[in-house]
């Protein structure tokens, strides 16, 4: 136990900002929301690409970098900080996933365009209200050319729209066999797919899919050893370390506002002196700064946790429990140490408070995650 | 960062738990129980003395300084096991004052006052508050006049301490002093070491709300040699906030918040008086959870103090944060535990009819000594803003 940053990592995270700031500034994040505008980030994906960071967790085998989860965290802190557009890690959670619940043929054909960054991808593996709860929201029947016929509902999809694969689950029912879980890889643009965009202020990103008879080629089907299913606990591994990493988002976004609120309470004066030097502006400044300090430990620990093997679902509690509850709590009193100046919008400090109740809420938020402790300890 | 205990840290650990399994008797815990620390010559100074024969009072010491040389993370992970049992082990004696000795006194000092404080044998009360200096702790005005040289001269020293705990138990004074009145009020003060049976130096009691005694000190014309004065005249307030960083350090441990919240979480699932069973209200589960969650992050705030310590740094702004983060959480502690039990809740510490003895009533009570003492969280948020964000200090 040696709770300090490398300086491997910091060397990592050096690069990670700077190639964040340089090509992902706050303007950028705006303009992929205004009306009209292509939500896609071209260039910056490109830059991504090229830097790696979509290769950054996989194997080499595989096309990847051969990285860690940690150093993964560590890209995801800066992603959070710079309000890097979800597409980029929603790209990375179908990853993780495939590379988790797929074959190795899978792994072999859908991981190297996805490190190349031909392959946009979004994850449905678990309730979009409890990212531990993964029974299947689609029903699937296995056809007599061995694709896959799937129907149903997902709701609240992050960037189904922008992603070329939506990897979802869904009960595959067998005529005189039990139901068997399975991962599949859904084009959200076949036949059969209806998208509807579920507006938000922050530029819809969230998608209901409503799937009628859509047919799913059999190489696409993620149905574990033996094509015997997938267990509930390998879906809910993969669904929760997506969980966790969204934490280490979080944590980033929350630090990001603390320096962009310090910085502006250093600049503004009032009474003839700057707001910085009232003790209740440094006060509310150091409740951010020990909500965001101890949320940084839980969610660093959840994502080490789940690097090592374990099922994590008590780490991945704890670190929704405080990331999810600093991230608000520095962007709303962020607003306040900011008053007028931080509520009009090209100020942009509402780009994180939206980040802010996005990742909050989808995949289950502090209440949702204090029953997972429940569980955890064996009270569920 | 890793998370993980090292094969070394786990096998410390177990050493640890191996000699409290052996140690903390029914008759230990039957005295604490009693007389809390107040018992001389009983089962807690055995327990003592066993602690000094393994060494454990100077493990985090330097081998030249009679330490067993090992680092901030073994002594984190000692006190949070000791806390964990509800027993005293290492105190500010041997966490914060001997290693201001080791980095700042003379050699005189170390080889004079470092000996006696490994083998348990010298305990020092902190002499810092004043009635008139509290949490502005600089303009204290206990005064040190030099009679003589540095090399054979004394220290005359006048004035009057509050809070000072421990005393009634200590041999020593480490005591703050002022010894230049001329000087602007940081940069006049010293540190002197003086014997506490000393003539001239008066202890009397005072009682908190908690039960805990704690003392006035007064001393007039108390004289000890020079050589007492640890490390250099007029350079204290550098030695005293450095203590108190590591008084924090070590008071922040989160040994005792982990075994209030597993107390309480087996509490919530006995019946009340009334019959009915906490646990089964789902608000008091997810406050039971919420609490659980927030002592693990307590927990790693205390290993990442620890961590930077080991690597040299006094992480003041890290331990302002967990200071804050663990007194504050300790009263919520308190509070939901009061809540659940309702007016059973209120039942007497030590009555047989309250809930686990009263442990609960009782933290309630102690909860609030940590908030203010060891340097009072409004200051430490003034420190992380100040120290961690370079926000400008324009007085309070």
């Amino acid at each position: 136990m040696k709770l300090v940053v490398t300086a491997e990592e910091r060397d990592l995270v050096a690069s990670l900002r700077d190639l964040f700031t340089t090509h992902c500034p706050p303007e950028l994040v705006r303009s992929l929301r205004a009306p009209g505008a292509d939500p896609f980030p071209e260039k910056l994906w490109a830059s991504l690409v090229a830097a790696e960071v979509l290769a950054l967790p996989f194997a080499e085998d595989v096309g990847g970098a051969g990285g860690t989860l940690d150093d993964l965290a560590a890209a995801y802190a800066e992603a959070g900080r710079a309000l890097c557009p979800t597409i980029v890690l929603s790209t990375l959670h179908l990853g993780l996933a495939v590379d988790a619940l797929g074959t190795d043929e899978q792994r072999g054909r859908v991981l190297p365009a996805l490190c190349r960054g031909e392959l946009r991808g979004a994850v449905a593996l678990a309730s979009p209200y409890d990212a531990a709860d993964v029974r299947p929201a689609l029903r699937a029947e296995r056809m007599a050319d061995g694709t896959v016929s799937v129907s149903g509902r997902l709701d609240h999809v992050l960037d189904a729209d922008l992603a070329h694969r939506v990897l979802a689950t869904a009960a595959l029912r067998t005529y005189g066999e039990p139901d068997r879980l399975v991962g599949l890889l859904i084009d959200p643009r076949a036949d059969g797919v209806a998208l509807t965009a579920l507006p938000t202020s922050d530029g819809d990103r969230l998608q209901q899919v409503d799937l009628d008879l859509v047919s799913v080629p059999a190489d696409d089907v993620l149905a574990g050893p033996g094509g015997a299913g997938l267990s509930l606990e390998r879906v809910r591994r993969a669904a929760l370390l997506v969980r966790a990493l969204q934490c280490v988002d979080m944590v980033g976004g929350a630090g990001a506002v603390l320096d962009r609120t310090v910085a502006h309470t250093r600049g503004r004066e009032q009474f003839g002196r700057p707001i910085a030097s009232f003790q209740a502006a440094q006060h509310l400044v150091a409740d951010i700064h020990i909500a965001v300090q101890g949320a940084r430990l839980a969610a660093r620990s959840a994502v080490f946790w789940h690097g090592r093997g374990r099922p994590a679902l008590r780490e991945t509690a704890i670190a929704v429990l405080h990331a999810a509850t600093a991230y608000r709590r520095a962007t709303l009193d962020g607003h306040q140490l900011h008053g007028g100046m931080g509520y009009v919008v090209e100020t942009d400090l509402h780009l994180w408070s939206e980040r802010a109740r996005l990742l909050g809420s989808l995949g289950g938020g502090p209440d949702v995650a204090g029953r997972w402790l429940e569980e955890a300890n064996g009270r569920g | 960062m890793d998370f993980e205990l090292d094969a070394d840290q786990r096998a410390w650990r177990e050493e640890v738990r191996a000699f409290l399994r052996e140690h903390v008797t029914p008759a230990l815990r039957a005295e604490l129980a009693e007389h809390d620390l107040e018992k001389r010559d009983g089962e807690l100074a055995a327990f003592r003395r066993r602690i000094g024969e393994k060494g454990w009072f100077g493990l985090n010491w330097p081998v030249e300084h009679g330490g067993l040389g090992l680092g901030p993370v073994h002594q984190h992970l000692l006190v949070s096991e000791f806390e964990y049992w509800g027993v005293p082990g290492p105190d500010l004696t041997v966490t914060s004052v001997a290693p201001m000795i080791m980095r700042h006194g003379t050699e005189r000092n170390k080889a004079e006052f470092l000996p006696p404080i490994a083998r348990g044998e010298m305990v020092c009360a902190v002499g810092y508050s004043e009635p008139g200096a509290g949490t502005d702790l600089a303009s204290l005005r206990t005064r040190a006049v030099l009679e003589g040289t540095m090399e054979d001269g004394e220290w005359v020293i006048n004035g009057a301490k509050t809070w000072n705990s421990g005393a009634q138990r200590s041999t020593h004074e480490w005591l703050c002093v002022r010894t230049d009145p001329d000087a602007p009020k940081h940069r006049g003060i010293s540190v002197i070491i003086v014997p506490i049976d000393h003539p001239g130096v008066t202890i009397r009691p005072l009682t908190a709300w908690s039960g805990y005694r704690t003392n006035e000190a007064f001393f007039d014309d108390v004289r000890v040699p020079a050589t007492n004065l640890v490390g250099e005249v007029d350079r204290g307030w550098r030695y005293i906030t450095g203590a108190l960083d590591l008084e924090r350090g070590a008071l922040t441990n989160a040994g005792d918040l982990r075994r209030a919240v597993d107390d309480l979480v087996a509490l919530a699932d006995r019946p009340r008086r009334d019959g009915q069973v906490p646990a089964h209200d789902p608000a008091v589960r997810r406050r039971l959870a919420q609490l659980d969650a927030d002592v693990e992050v307590a927990t790693l705030m205390g290993f990442e103090a620890a961590s930077l310590l080991a690597d040299g740094v006094i992480p003041s702004v890290e331990v302002s944060t967990e200071k804050i983060f663990t007194s504050e959480l300790r009263q919520r502690i308190a509070e939901v535990a009061l809540d659940l039990l309702g007016p059973d809740g209120l039942l007497g510490h030590r009555t047989p009819a309250a809930p686990d003895d009263g442990r609960f009533e009782r933290l309630y009570r102690i909860a609030p000594l940590l908030r203010f003492g060891a340097g009072t969280n409004e200051v430490l948020r003034d420190v992380i803003a100040q120290r961690g964000h370079a926000m400008p200090s324009y007085g309070r």
